[in-house]
């Protein structure tokens, strides 16, 4: 619950920035949609200074919590080498020692003017996973101050007129739950015309019944909410005739149609 | 052990309670924030520029005799802003209003109706009457010439074709 009341603060800072608190819609084809003002800027420095104290209490408070290690310590353990095999990213990773981050293994935006810093534990248990957590925060804090600093001013958007059809872009960026990856295929009237989604928690997901094994029932809701998985990114649906063994594939108008059907 | 419980207790009772007295009290969201789409009619012309723009396609424009219909279902409005940020008469403006809870969908829904401007030659209704208003006074400014004079502003854009080419027809003979 604390760590709840030391977010709030980052979301009014948020809501203030982009004009919501979780759907930023800041990116545009082109830039971003809202300059940080200057007189931001030390609103910013104190509500990140604020929570940086905060969560250091927290952190120093609940470290040698020995409650905690009982729980959480060589429960859902994921070895470093299978972490590599299931290919697991962000903090499920780094919790098992694997020091990947895309941040810094492909700099991409800013990244490589702020270099951030990989944060590993290498037991590979829920205990390793939350600690990495908690010290991501810290060094995202150093990362915003970093930025801060170093921001130039001029435009935050680039006028683009014409989006040219049947084009291709991937992307991927260090998401809090690790590296997510989008694919598009644009189509014509400056629309896209396919868009994948390959979210963080569809890789960390593989890598639970591994995490699972030998542990009791019990250990299942923390090992599942260890990798913080996004179930809704992750979902991916085949059709199926249980008699025939056929494969379905349902049309776009079709799957329109079922999507508005109870508007 | 120990050590860290109270450092945990030491933690709560320094904040106690933290949840802002809301609803009982408002909670006004930040400057800036993009809450419920309004719509100011007197300013829309109509030309359509929010139904291009709007990613989950909620606006809808129907022509219909000599109206034009503009229909919002705000229901599926992501509150991106893009139609606020694309419309050159700044008609539409993300207001400071979250508080959206109803038991109807429909509640949330906006409709404006525009009149149609009608072709001067082929009588056939062809955009708004604000897009030919505003378009007129945008010509008489920059050209300056006097309106009245012009007949072919009010004509939809085949006949204002067909005018073109017999201007340079007579103009060659």
């Amino acid at each position: 619950m604390q760590a709840w009341r030391i977010r709030e603060p980052v979301m009014w800072l948020c809501e203030e920035i982009t004009g919501n608190r979780k759907t930023y819609g800041m990116n545009l084809i082109g830039g971003v949609r809202r300059d940080i003002r200057p007189e931001q800027y030390p609103k910013i420095l104190a509500v990140i200074g604020k929570i940086e104290g905060q969560l250091k209490e927290v952190i120093n408070a609940i470290a040698g919590d020995t409650t905690l290690h009982l729980r959480l310590k060589k429960v859902g353990v994921l070895p470093p080498e299978a972490a590599r095999r299931l290919c697991v990213v962000g903090p499920t990773a780094r919790g098992s020692g694997v020091a990947i981050d895309s941040r810094v293994n492909h700099p991409y935006a800013a990244y490589a003017q702020v270099s951030p810093k990989i944060v590993t534990q290498p037991e590979g248990d829920v205990w390793a996973r939350t600690l990495v957590r908690l010290e991501e925060t810290l060094e995202s804090i150093r990362l915003v101050r970093r930025s801060l600093e170093q921001i130039p001013a001029g435009e935050v958007m680039a006028e683009v007129k014409e989006i040219p059809p049947w084009g291709e872009g991937i992307a991927y960026v260090e998401a809090p739950r690790g590296e997510s990856i989008h694919y598009v295929l644009t189509g014509p009237d400056n629309r896209p015309y396919r868009w994948r989604v390959r979210a963080p928690s569809y890789t960390n997901l593989q890598a639970v019944p591994t995490m699972l094994q030998g542990n009791s029932i019990a250990d299942a809701p923390i090992i599942v909410g260890s990798i913080d998985p996004c179930f809704s990114c992750t979902e991916r649906m085949e059709a199926v005739d249980v008699k025939t063994k056929k494969v379905r594939v349902y049309s776009r108008e079709e799957l329109r149609q079922m999507s508005r059907k109870r508007q | 052990m120990l050590v860290s419980k109270l450092r945990e207790a030491i933690i709560c009772l320094k904040n106690l309670r933290v949840t802002l007295p809301y609803p009982f009290q408002p909670a006004p969201p930040a400057e800036g924030f993009r809450g419920r789409l309004d719509l100011d009619i007197s300013k829309c012309i109509g030309c359509g520029a929010c139904v291009n723009a709007c990613p989950p396609r909620l606006i809808r424009m129907t022509d219909e005799d000599s109206r034009r219909r503009i229909e919002f279902a705000l229901g599926r409005c992501t509150y991106c802003a893009r139609c606020a940020e694309v419309c050159p008469e700044k008609a539409i403006r993300m207001s400071q209003e979250f508080e959206l809870s109803t038991d109807d969908k429909k509640d949330l829904n906006i409709t404006a109706e525009l009149l149609m401007a009608k072709c001067g030659q082929c009588n056939t209704a062809y955009t708004t009457q604000r897009i030919v208003d505003k378009l007129i006074n945008q010509v008489a400014k920059e050209m300056g010439v006097e309106v009245s004079t012009q007949d072919w502003l009010k004509l939809c854009p085949k006949c204002r074709k067909v005018h073109e080419a017999q201007n340079i027809g007579e103009a060659r003979i």
